[in-house]
């Protein structure tokens, strides 16, 4: 059946040539050059040398003493940047969904012609600039700005609270930016989501919690999967936020990565960050689903 | 005991208003019902005469406005449906998608925590009363929709609930498996003893599988009954209307006489005709009377009560639909079974017909 079907349409995949040249050149081949930079030395002004080195893999995780090549030791500084761009993300992700579920409910319970207006409300933020956003949330966490100039004339406390170049100003911001990116998605699977399940779920005796429990968590799952990519994957690899809300103390893997880039003069090692987070986020998504579906599997056995 | 205990289900003065204001629908008003344990009790009426409203409010999914359910002698009043004796199997059967024909059927003893072997021994004594043993494993959208029914009745029949409600169940069936559920439905419920409380819009449906009909239209209860009385007697021309086919006849009062009254028929012919209670027409005014497709007979002309033409005659398999016209121009229907010895009369023939004692009935206005 197949055969004569596949001679039949030869040549007629040809047609999708323009589409497949765009993506081979924008989309992978970017890649390929950073894939391969990462194994060149670094040139004295930036850019680099075309001479193998595993240099810049090395000394991602390593640093030589600079009197003492020989003496090696674990980079720290990268890792814990490593660590603290893995965490923060996991836990932006985390209080998006707590955040978020509630949010998507309260949206996909409303009446369907008032549905659309909360949407609405909810992209508003993706309008504005994401850098005006972010400096605004500054605005509000500062030491002279909106929360501790009111607490310190409510005397609530004597000497404003250091939130600005904290994990916490970080976890704030990217929480902010990514909501909606969690919203959406599981607004979208609470529509298709049958609300007779749910009056089901009760008429069977279930309580409330055991009706979020055991009916609307499975109906909505894919909602949530979707949305905890779409929330980590961007914040891994964040550069404004920490930026601008952590500063230089809180640095995060995208600032490590364009340091490398700028100041750092050092291409190589720039690359070889690039493609380990590439590499961290693909890993992370692999042992997100695994265990998705392990949970599945259990559900059923 | 006072009588109150007697009942299963005690639904006293309830009403239900959507809305407020210029814009309030009345879902519900004044309905007293009393369902007996074990009764197959149907609630019967058009789309938005307020039937599954009133299930609703059995199941508590809705509070009532005002008035008072009482179940097994317990006020409902607040409490929930997961804390009521009474399990619904729905219109769209709303099984749960992600589990599998077993876990679904477990799924209220889970809730009410029962043991595991519990679960698993009800569950299995369910998936044989729906003869669903060989689908126990499968999801909700591997089997078929009449076999996805039986799950949703085994679901609701599992946690033993003192009242299964049935919202039109059986609907979005084909017309054979209707028939074969209809059966199932009625041995499931001599079987368990469980009081059923069935809603349809399906007059034929009621009538086969019901203790009592309750007949609703705009959110009050026109007649409640047996099928018999509902069919033989109804009380006014919606439920005439709605219950069977029958003919309405606006015919002038000979004569009164105690619970009956003669009317003139079509060619001057008089009949007798049951009276509704407490009414008395006065001679000389007319009536509207009604009377079943198939309790007249067709006799030689000039020999019946009435004298008819025939104009078309629509054949239904079993029998055959004669539309007349009377005398006076009034059109009446009449069934007549078929036998193949007997050819239907052609259109422009004149027929007598005989009316079956006791068959005319005067309706209230």
């Amino acid at each position: 059946m197949r055969g004569p079907l596949i001679r039949g349409n030869g040549w007629k995949w040809l047609l999708c040539a323009p589409a497949l040249t765009v993506l081979l050149l924008a989309a992978s081949g970017p890649l390929l050059i950073v894939l391969v930079y990462s194994f060149l030395s670094p040139g004295n002004m930036g850019g680099v040398v075309w001479e193998f080195s595993t240099e810049g893999w090395f000394r991602v995780f390593f640093r030589r003493d600079i009197f003492e090549p020989d003496l090696v030791t674990l980079n720290h500084a990268h890792l814990t940047v490593f660590w603290r761009s893995i965490w923060l993300s996991f836990q932006t992700t985390l209080i998006c969904a707590l955040l978020g579920f509630p949010t998507a409910w309260f949206i996909a319970t409303r009446p369907p012609n008032t549905r659309t207006v909360w949407l609405f409300l909810i992209t508003i933020p993706f309008w504005t600039n994401l850098l005006i956003r972010t400096f605004a949330i500054q605005e509000v966490i500062r030491n002279n700005g909106t929360i501790n100039t009111v607490l310190l004339r409510l005397g609530v406390i004597d000497s404003p609270i250091q939130m600005m170049f904290t994990d916490f100003a970080v976890l704030l911001g990217m929480a902010y930016v990514f909501l909606p990116l969690m919203v959406l998605p599981l607004y979208a699977a609470m529509d298709k989501m049958d609300f007779r399940l749910v009056e089901a779920g009760y008429d069977l005796y279930a309580s409330r919690l055991m009706v979020l429990w055991h009916v609307i968590l499975p109906q909505v799952k894919p909602g949530f999967i979707a949305g905890s990519i779409l929330v980590f994957i961007p914040a891994i690899g964040a550069y404004v936020t920490p930026r601008v809300l952590g500063g230089g103390r809180t640095m995060m893997l995208g600032n490590l990565i364009a340091l490398q880039f700028g100041q750092g003069r050092n291409w190589p090692l720039g690359a070889a960050l690039a493609m380990l987070m590439l590499i961290v986020v693909v890993g992370a998504l692999i042992v997100y689903l695994r265990a998705l579906g392990r949970m599945e599997g259990e559900r059923r056995g | 005991m006072d009588a109150t205990d007697k009942g299963e289900i005690h639904i006293a003065g309830v009403n239900k208003v959507f809305g407020q204001g210029a814009s309030a629908f009345h879902a519900l008003t004044g309905i007293d019902l009393t369902i007996a344990t074990g009764e197959f009790f149907t609630l019967l009426g058009p789309s938005g005469c307020g039937k599954t409203t009133l299930l609703r409010v059995i199941a508590g999914f809705e509070q009532p406005t005002s008035g008072s359910l009482r179940i097994n002698g317990a006020e409902m009043a607040g409490l929930g449906p997961n804390r009521r004796p009474v399990n619904t199997v729905f219109q769209s059967y709303a099984l749960f998608p992600h589990m599998t024909v077993a876990q679904n059927i477990g799924f209220g003893l889970k809730m009410l925590g029962k043991s595991r072997s519990e679960i698993e021994a009800t569950t299995s004594d369910m998936l044989r009363l729906v003869r669903m043993e060989a689908l126990a494993e499968r999801r909700p959208s591997e089997i078929s929709g009449g076999q996805q029914q039986r799950v949703a009745l085994a679901r609701a029949l599992a946690p033993r609930p003192r009242v299964l409600l049935l919202d039109e169940p059986l609907s979005a069936l084909d017309l054979k498996l209707r028939k074969e559920m209809q059966s199932e439905l009625k041995r499931l419920q001599t079987e368990t003893g469980i009081t059923f409380v069935f809603v349809t819009h399906d007059q034929e449906e009621a009538l086969t599988m019901s203790d009592r009909i309750a007949v609703m239209s705009a959110g009050r209860i026109l007649q409640l009954g047996a099928p018999t009385d509902i069919y033989n007697a109804p009380v006014n021309r919606f439920v005439a209307d709605f219950i069977g086919e029958t003919n309405f006849l606006v015919l002038p009062v000979a004569q009164t006489g105690g619970a009956v009254a003669r009317l003139t028929l079509p060619g001057g012919n008089c009949a007798e005709a049951r009276l509704p209670e407490g009414m008395t027409p006065v001679t000389g005014t007319t009536v509207t009377a009604v009377i079943r497709p198939e309790q007249a007979a067709i006799v030689a002309p000039e020999t019946g009560d009435l004298t008819a033409r025939v104009e078309s005659a629509v054949f239904f398999g079993t029998d055959t639909h004669l539309h007349l016209t009377l005398a006076d121009g009034q059109p009446f229907v009449l069934r007549r079974q078929n036998r193949p010895d007997q050819q239907p009369p052609e259109p422009g023939a004149m027929l007598g017909l005989s009316l079956a004692s006791g068959a005319l009935r005067v309706l209230e206005d």
